[in-house]
């Protein structure tokens, strides 16, 4: 990955990486994913290899979602979420950042304490 | 019948013994001279009786055996005489597996049917034939799996010795289990056994076969036959009992492995050693030349030569050795081993051309040659592509201005991190156009 030089990007040329993708995906009346459509075809969920949830921008548009780590039956690993707000699920390519992920954990478990 | 292996105990010390009949049942100790500050390379099993290890100093091994003849190692003819027993192995065999000087381990499997021949008329006509050209004391075995066919042969030494009358007791304590407490009376007896021809395990029988076998037939660190006679263990039949639990609680994956063994499970097979390629290319020179400039010319001329050959195509080479013969009849020679293989000639003669113009001739050479060796896949470099220097990057700027110029979009990206901070993946990062 290449530093942000800080030279100003140009307007034409910029592209926002990771853009959630709606998804097609056969829940478990928990909320957690059973299976996904990929290229068509429903593909069973093998393993939930980890899950979070992001809470943030309550002050204006609230983001809250349940994001799930998953490996499907052919083995291939994808990283979805379930919007809570506007609901419905979606893909992302990009394996959300750790640090944000080990901060959500951090923050369920006090919770939960 | 699938596999055998062919065994010469103590190589080094049956060597001298071919070339020196009377030191026969005196002990050898192979290394040097006593004086000499060096290890002990191998020794009879009559100075291993008197407590002469291998890898241990010379001067004690005098002090332990004074009696013993010590002789130098002359590591090129043992070389060249453990590559005539593989050769006349290889003459009967596809697969050969060389797994130390006069020990190989071969494939035999459908080679009797093949020559019309029961699996032991097999066995005793390649025992005698090779036994009668090699000329050296060599055991033979054979079985289903390579470890059987290994103990086999290992055990017919034992056998061997103990029925011919050539070792005590004491003595045979020392040919295969090494250090072992049993006495040879003591030592179970194997389950089919011939001392005077090739030992065959027939299939089925090899757990009853291996159960007299000592441990230290077990191909596993020296210690692990230490801990295992600590144990009470000494023999594979003993180990065939524990509980696979017990072994890899105590021994871990080496113990599962023995265990295993002890039990005649092993799948291992024979694994042949690639025939090296080498090409060689000699010429005449047109006139006795005492100067380096023909020499240069010639040695490029076999270089394209011998490029040009069918086995080099699309292989580098690592290693070349050049010679050249003189009027005098002597010989002048000169190796090259490459940092990086290459299959360029003009690096290759870059390199000679310093070598050939330092030789001083002591007479006009005659005859020039080169041969290529250490063939391998061509090798690539994995350049980085950003930091090839400026020139490099204008090139690399321009090819993609010319990509986006077609494509009339940016086609290259780079990526930039936007919020590296926020907890939402699509605002982390972005791509920009490169260049941009």
């Amino acid at each position: 990955m290449v530093k942000d030089s800080g030279a100003a990007a140009g307007a034409g040329g910029l592209r926002l990486l990771n853009q959630p993708k709606p998804a097609a995906i056969e829940a478990t009346p928990e909320g957690e994913p059973k299976s996904v459509v990929v290229h068509g075809r429903f593909q069973p969920v093998r393993a939930i290899l980890d899950s979070w949830r992001i809470d943030d921008e309550w002050w204006r548009e609230e983001i809250a979602r349940r994001y799930f780590a998953i490996e499907l039956q052919n083995g291939r690993t994808l990283t979805i979420y379930h919007d809570l707000v506007g609901g419905g699920w979606f893909m992302q390519g990009y394996e959300g950042p750790r640090e944000s992920r080990s901060i959500v954990r951090q923050e369920r478990s006090l919770r939960g304490k | 019948m699938n596999v055998a292996c062919l065994l010469v105990p103590d190589f080094l010390v049956a060597l001298a013994r071919r070339e020196h009949p009377e030191l026969g049942g005196r002990p050898v100790v192979v290394g040097g001279a006593p004086e000499e500050h060096a290890a002990v390379t191998a020794c009879s099993a009559e100075a291993a009786a008197a407590g002469v290890t291998v890898g241990s100093n010379l001067r004690r091994a005098l002090a332990l055996c004074p009696g013993a003849v010590f002789l130098p190692v002359q590591e090129g003819y043992a070389r060249s005489e453990a590559e005539l027993i593989a050769e006349l192995v290889r003459e009967r065999s596809p697969m050969v597996e060389v797994v130390s000087p006069g020990h190989v381990h071969f494939e035999v499997r459908g080679l009797p049917r093949m020559m019309g021949l029961s699996d032991e008329e097999f066995l005793a006509q390649l025992y005698e034939s090779i036994a009668t050209r090699a000329r050296l004391p060599i055991r033979l075995g054979a079985a289903d799996a390579v470890f059987v066919a290994h103990v086999a042969a290992v055990s017919e030494e034992r056998e061997g010795r103990r029925e011919k009358g050539e070792t005590s007791n004491d003595e045979l304590r020392t040919t295969v289990g090494r250090n072992l407490r049993a006495k040879a009376e003591d030592l179970p007896q194997f389950a089919i056994r011939n001392s005077q021809f090739p030992t065959l395990v027939p299939a089925g029988q090899e757990r009853e076969f291996l159960a007299g076998a000592p441990v230290d037939v077990l191909p596993v660190d020296p210690v692990m036959h230490l801990r295992l006679r600590l144990f009470g263990l000494e023999w594979l039949g003993q180990v065939a009992e524990i509980p696979l639990s017990a072994m890899q609680a105590q021994f871990g994956a080496d113990g599962t492995r023995a265990r295993a063994l002890a039990r005649g499970e092993d799948h291992s097979r024979i694994i042949p050693q690639r025939e090296e390629v080498t090409i060689t290319e000699e010429i005449d020179l047109p006139a006795p030349a005492a100067s380096s400039e023909p020499l240069v010319v010639g040695t490029e001329a076999l270089l394209q030569r011998a490029l040009a050959h069918n086995d080099v195509r699309g292989q580098t080479v690592r290693r070349v050795d050049w010679w050249l013969g003189l009027e005098s009849g002597e010989q002048v020679g000169r190796r090259v081993v490459f940092r990086e293989p290459t299959s360029d000639p003009r690096r290759m003669l870059f390199v000679l051309r310093n070598k050939i113009e330092r030789i001083e001739l002591s007479a006009a050479a005659v005859g020039l040659g080169l041969t290529l060796s250490g063939l391998c896949s061509e090798y690539a470099h994995q350049a980085n592509l950003w930091q090839l220097g400026p020139r490099r990057q204008r090139e690399l700027e321009e090819a993609i201005e010319q990509l986006n110029a077609r494509a009339g979009d940016p086609q290259v990206y780079r990526i930039v991190e936007v919020q590296p901070w926020s907890r939402i993946p699509e605002r982390q990062l972005a791509l920009v156009a490169f260049g941009s």
